[in-house]
């Protein structure tokens, strides 16, 4: 029940209608007189009951859904760009050389100036999660990243961050994951998830109401995506979409616990410019920690879209899943987010 | 007519609020069976803690051993977490660990409460194409992992290059041994 809610109950005992009743009673039958005022008594109380407690029920539920914020937060914007009629919606890149199959995805999808336009602020948001090599493929691929930046920084973006929140310590992820290096060499600011970084965002989400979330992400003109394919033990599998989960501060676990709504409800907050998804090496099995290199393959594919659900579907059947069996992507094509039937897309494949 | 309405409105706000009010101090869930013979907590956390204390022969700890519970296993590997939190994880200890080559690997060591559950985990997780270890059965290896259990402990080293990889066995014995 909301605060909108408490005119209804002073319709129902309207106390003009109290005070007439009463003078009735007064001026009437004298033997009613007590039980009319009792009457009257009663339905003042149960309004003033009604009113308190529907008060306090509208003040307990904004509590438990972060509604009771009344200052003014930002909103995420839409980072997207026109479609072109016509134009191909998917691109998938094998090759040996990772970085060239980011070059020839990009160019497939209409180039880098196709999304980014001269003197625009561009956030890279690839997986930096975890303390670990990049051979052991649980986070993106740094010259992947590398590539990307590059790519960006060529069509002219006047600022470049690259950024993650990671799961282990930051300071580990960045370095041992090889994209801080990468990244800063390419010419990008890497923003490390540190206090400071964070920004308090209206995200209007079916579960997140606001969020803190990184500065770039608020900041930015254009996000783009760059994921990595790894299995997960609790979503199935973890790509594109639940790569948002890591512009977030601090609000995991709350997350979890619906892992397919919450992944779904990240994704439809923010849209992004494009999504670069990393295949180079992907993790088949103890995601999305990995560790071991018997859980890695080498898949040496870029895939490239703007349709998230589509560069999902397509992520999961190179873990041997089908795009059904996962929740999010199910949910991720009713919420209209996409499509798994990534076929169906007007798509240029390469390489092989 | 009217009054039992306004009775029934009456009702619904303050029921609401009860039911919610109600929710915030409900009991937790019953625990499972096996979770009755778990060791008590700070007991079981400095035996935990004291499989690092000494650091395993011929390292050294890097920077600290930090303690996990449920709650901030998410933290630590996040959607990993509920298959440990299912078999009743107790506690994880973990740490990064220097060799004295310098080089480094991730060691991280889950208090399962139980042998069963520690076993339960390992099977979970094994990895199909990881090698058995010679005389070790309750112990494989993968390229940059070994990863074993013994007693109510399931244990999984990372390491970070190829040196650091060639100790794994070593840490990992030497950790056992103070597994009781």
């Amino acid at each position: 029940m909301s605060d909108g809610e408490q005119p209804r109950a002073g319709k129902v005992v309207p106390e003009s209608r109290l005070r007439e009743n009463g003078k009735k009673a007064e001026g009437g039958d004298g033997g009613n007189a007590n039980e009319m005022d009792r009457r009257a008594l009663f339905r003042v109380g149960v309004t003033a009951a009604m009113a308190v407690g529907s008060v306090a029920l509208g003040l307990g539920l904004r509590t438990r859904d972060g509604h009771g914020k009344s200052k003014s937060l930002p909103k995420l914007k839409d980072h997207r760009v026109d479609k072109i009629q016509g134009a191909v919606e998917m691109a998938i890149v094998r090759g040996p050389d990772a970085a060239a199959n980011v070059r020839r995805a990009v160019e497939a999808m209409g180039g880098m100036g196709r999304y980014v336009k001269r003197g625009e602020r561009v956030v890279i948001k690839p997986n930096i999660g975890w303390n670990r090599l990049p051979e052991q493929a649980a986070n993106t691929n740094p010259d992947v990243v590398a590539e990307v930046v590059k790519l960006v920084a060529a069509a002219g973006a006047s600022k470049i961050w690259v950024t993650d929140v990671s799961v282990n310590t930051p300071e580990q992820c960045f370095a041992r994951s090889g994209i801080e290096k990468a990244a800063k060499a390419a010419g990008a600011i890497v923003v490390r998830p540190d206090g400071p970084a964070f920004r308090e965002v209206d995200v209007q989400g079916k579960l997140l109401r606001t969020a803190d979330i990184l500065f770039p992400f608020v900041d930015a003109d254009r996000v783009i995506n760059v994921p990595v394919v790894k299995q997960h033990g609790l979503s199935g599998a973890t790509m594109a979409m639940k790569n948002w989960y890591g512009m977030l501060g601090g609000q995991r676990v709350k997350l979890h616990q619906d892992i397919h709504l919450s992944i779904v409800d990240l994704a439809s907050m923010i849209k992004p410019t494009l999504t670069i998804m990393d295949a180079t090496r992907i993790l088949l099995a103890n995601g999305p920690t990995g560790g071991s290199l018997a859980d890695v393959k080498q898949m040496d594919t870029i895939a490239v879209s703007s349709d998230e659900v589509a560069l999902d579907a397509f992520g999961a059947s190179l873990l041997g899943l089908s795009p059904t069996s996962l929740g999010f992507i199910v949910e991720g094509m009713k919420a209209g987010l996409g499509t798994p039937e990534w076929r169906n897309l007007k798509t240029e494949e390469l390489g092989g | 007519m009217r009054i039992i309405l306004f009775a029934v409105l009456a009702v619904i706000p303050p029921t609401l609020i009860g039911t919610l009010v109600l929710k915030g101090h409900r009991a937790p869930p019953a625990e499972h069976a096996s979770a009755s013979a778990r060791p008590s907590g700070q007991e079981a956390d400095a035996t935990l803690r004291a499989l690092f204390e000494p650091p395993p022969t011929g390292t050294k700890i890097k920077e600290k051993i930090t303690l996990y519970d449920e709650k901030g296993l998410f933290d630590f590997i996040d959607g990993a977490a509920p298959i440990f939190i299912d078999r009743h994880f107790r506690k994880l200890a973990a740490a990064e660990i220097a060799t004295a080559e310098g080089s480094d690997l991730d060691c991280a060591v889950y208090d399962m409460a139980t042998p069963e559950n520690a076993q339960s985990i390992f099977d979970k997780e094994k990895s199909v194409s990881a090698k058995a270890v010679d005389g070790w059965p309750e112990a494989i290896a993968g390229p940059m992992s070994f990863v074993f259990h013994h007693t109510r402990y399931y244990a999984k080293l990372t390491a970070f290059d190829a040196k650091a990889e060639a100790a794994l066995p070593a840490v990992a014995r030497s950790l056992k041994e103070k597994m009781k």
